[in-house]
């Protein structure tokens, strides 16, 4: 489904070249649970950012869904996005002057869908986050538990075939973070992919599958042993080439 | 999706309402002063009579002497000249006319004698300038032609000495005559005043009409712009009317190409037989002009208004430039929600259409309000002007109202390409984990 070779994310400016990304090769299979580790600036986001279509990349290949995404223009990214992609952040990133009904309806009206459809939909993902009787609210009557699951509804909404949360639960008390965890895990049951970015190993060791990233590159076993406890779980490039082909 | 970014943009208003009020003032403020001048010169420079324009012709002669460096004709007619027009050719409604001022004593003691701006016109000139009339009608060629003291007042006269009642077949003493009162204008105030450009193209139409003949025949005192070039032979009235003095407008209505070919012969013909008596020397290649050809060639625009105008348009520019500013800080301030949308799926593209709509929104609240100040700016202008606009002639109509609101937002829309380019072409990526 996701299928990443060779990516190597360089940032430039006129005094400094800042390498985010380097080699990264990564598979990802339908229905799969990622988690992606490493500690603050090791090119993380960087990374969710790629895979989501936001960044663009310096070098290597990137096919979703077996499109080569490195040839696509603006237009055709956004609708990749709007159509195959859900994200999920760690500040919510709810409109804070729209309401909960009209946060979700975003993505579905850069989808030209008809207004009972959205209606329907939109009710529907709500309605799954437990949060319909609250359509009418804005974000800032809710609780950061209540606004991440508008915002997990507002991924789903347009039933796209894999989520990326950054740090979905980085804001979040720990009763709360449980709660979002177990709806995140719930949809990853249904079937939709999930690549989630997080600090948490607790977090972390409930996916399937982690890859840590150090400096840039996904590290192997050995490295993640000498620089943290290893409890992560973590896997190497070559390991999670395996594990995806399991 | 047009009524979704309409919403979106009035809650773009809302979350930001200082910063929005701002930009709404400043398009308000110089859209309005600008439609104050275009008001003006919309009424100025339109054709007052767009039905008969291309048929009206405004005659000028070959005046003037050709020595004086920088010198034009001037453009009315010596009264030699004008006669002999009107007995040229009678086949054409043709009108001489000029102005004259005059006491009027009214009947019994409660109005005292007071003075008139009338005109000196034939019959002709109330058809062939559409005239409307509220009682009565003009006079006909006969009363031109046997001096029959006849008049026509304005709505204004009516009033005030008959209290605005059909005063038709009612008789006014003037100038020591009486004038037996055949018609009543109704609101007639054609911009600018395209049949007399010599005395005040924005001036307001006279009080009193009466044949043409009768200011010689009365020795009425004239008034308006008189242009001489040689001095009189003698003196008194006849030496004055045989002199190279212009003061007479002459108006012929031309229907048809062949009418005018032939009427342009005919004038032609004309000058050439004036030259050949030592008249008429200096070198004119044009004597007929149509009405707006008239206008151009008179330049009736007066040059105050074109001054006001850039003054007003340099305004709009540093009005929209700060808008550019305010749009600017508006745009990249919801960096955030264009990251949001765009992770969401929104291409450029439409994030470009939604800005743009949010900044015509910005214009069309602006340009409505402007609409506001432009009434006021016009009832600024009618304080500071007094009786040169005493008319009432200038108004916001729907086509001003209409072209105030259009320009405001083509305009706002024009200051925020740049915001709006700015704001669509943010990265995304960075905004959307800083928020």
């Amino acid at each position: 489904m996701l299928k990443m070779t060779g990516i190597n994310k360089v940032f430039r400016t006129d005094l400094v070249e800042t390498h985010a990304l380097r080699d990264i090769t990564l598979h990802v299979e339908e229905g799969e649970f990622i988690t992606i580790t490493g500690p603050s600036g090791c090119g993380k986001t960087t990374f969710l950012n790629i895979a989501g279509l936001l960044e663009t990349y310096t070098q290597g290949e990137y096919l979703l869904d077996g499109q080569n995404v490195s040839a696509l223009g603006d237009y055709q990214r956004a609708k990749l996005r709007n159509q195959k992609i859900g994200f999920i952040f760690q500040s919510f990133n709810l409109m804070p002057d729209l309401n909960l009904f009209d946060n979700v309806d975003v993505p579905l009206r850069y989808r030209g869908m008809k207004a009972a459809e959205r209606k329907s939909r939109i009710e529907k993902a709500l309605d799954s986050v437990g949060l319909l009787s609250r359509k009418k609210h804005l974000p800032s009557q809710l609780s950061g538990g209540q606004q991440q699951r508008v915002a997990i509804a507002r991924a789903l909404v347009g039933e796209p075939r894999f989520l990326l949360a950054d740090e979905p639960t980085g804001n979040l008390d720990s009763n709360t973070a449980e709660g979002v965890m177990e709806l995140l895990e719930n949809i990853n049951a249904s079937g939709t992919t999930i690549i989630m970015v997080t600090h948490d190993p607790s977090i972390a060791s409930r996916s399937a599958r982690n890859i840590h990233i150090l400096d840039g590159r996904i590290a192997e076993p050995q490295t993640i042993a000498h620089t943290e406890t290893g409890q992560l779980g973590s896997v190497s490039q070559a390991s999670a080439k395996t594990a995806s082909a399991a | 999706m047009f009524m979704y970014y309409i919403r979106l943009s009035l809650l773009s208003y809302r979350r930001n309402p200082v910063l929005s009020t701002l930009m709404v003032l400043a398009v308000a403020i110089g859209i309005g002063a600008y439609m104050v001048i275009f008001t003006l010169n919309y009424y100025v420079g339109g054709d007052p009579i767009p039905a008969k324009s291309d048929k009206l012709f405004h005659v000028q002669f070959d005046y003037g002497d050709p020595a004086v460096p920088n010198s034009t004709p001037p453009p009315q007619l010596t009264y030699i000249d004008a006669t002999a027009l009107l007995n040229l050719t009678t086949q054409h409604p043709r009108t001489a006319t000029s102005k004259f001022s005059a006491i009027i004593e009214p009947e019994g003691n409660d109005i005292r004698p007071f003075a008139v701006d009338g005109r000196g016109n034939f019959a002709d000139f109330f058809t062939m300038f559409d005239v409307p009339f509220q009682y009565g009608s003009g006079w006909d060629r006969s009363a031109d032609d046997s001096n029959q003291q006849v008049i026509v007042l304005s709505q204004e006269l009516n009033e005030r000495l008959f209290g605005g009642g059909n005063s038709v077949g009612e008789t006014i003493l003037m100038h020591g005559y009486n004038f037996t009162v055949v018609g009543v204008l109704d609101r007639w105030v054609p911009i600018p005043k395209f049949y007399d450009l010599n005395n005040g193209s924005l001036n307001p139409g006279e009080e009193a009409y009466i044949p043409w003949n009768l200011i010689v025949a009365m020795e009425l005192r004239r008034s308006g712009s008189t242009n001489c070039w040689k001095a009189p032979e003698g003196s008194g009235f006849q030496a004055f009317l045989n002199a190279e003095c212009a003061w007479i407008q002459y108006w012929v209505q031309l229907d048809s190409t062949a009418d005018q070919s032939a009427y342009r012969d005919l004038i032609d013909n004309y000058a050439a037989q004036q030259k050949q008596i030592g008249r008429m020397l200096f070198p004119l290649e044009k004597r007929l002009f149509d009405v707006n050809e008239w206008l151009l060639e008179q330049e009736a625009q007066p040059p105050e208004t074109r001054m006001l105008a850039a003054l007003a348009a340099m305004l709009l520019a540093v009005c929209l430039l700060n808008t550019v500013g305010l749009l600017l800080s508006k745009f990249l301030g919801k960096s955030a929600e264009l990251g949001v949308r765009q992770a969401l799926g929104a291409h450029k593209g439409s994030l470009f259409i939604q800005h743009v709509i949010e900044a015509g929104f910005i214009g069309a609240v602006g340009g409505i309000l402007g609409v506001g100040v432009a009434y006021l700016g016009l009832q600024g202008m009618y304080l500071l002007l007094g009786d040169f606009l005493s008319t009432g002639w200038l108004r916001l109509d729907i086509t001003v109202v209409a072209v105030t609101i259009g320009l405001a937002i083509a305009s706002t829309i024009v200051a925020g390409l740049y915001p709006i380019w700015r704001a669509c072409n943010i990265n995304p990526a960075i905004h959307l984990k800083l928020q």
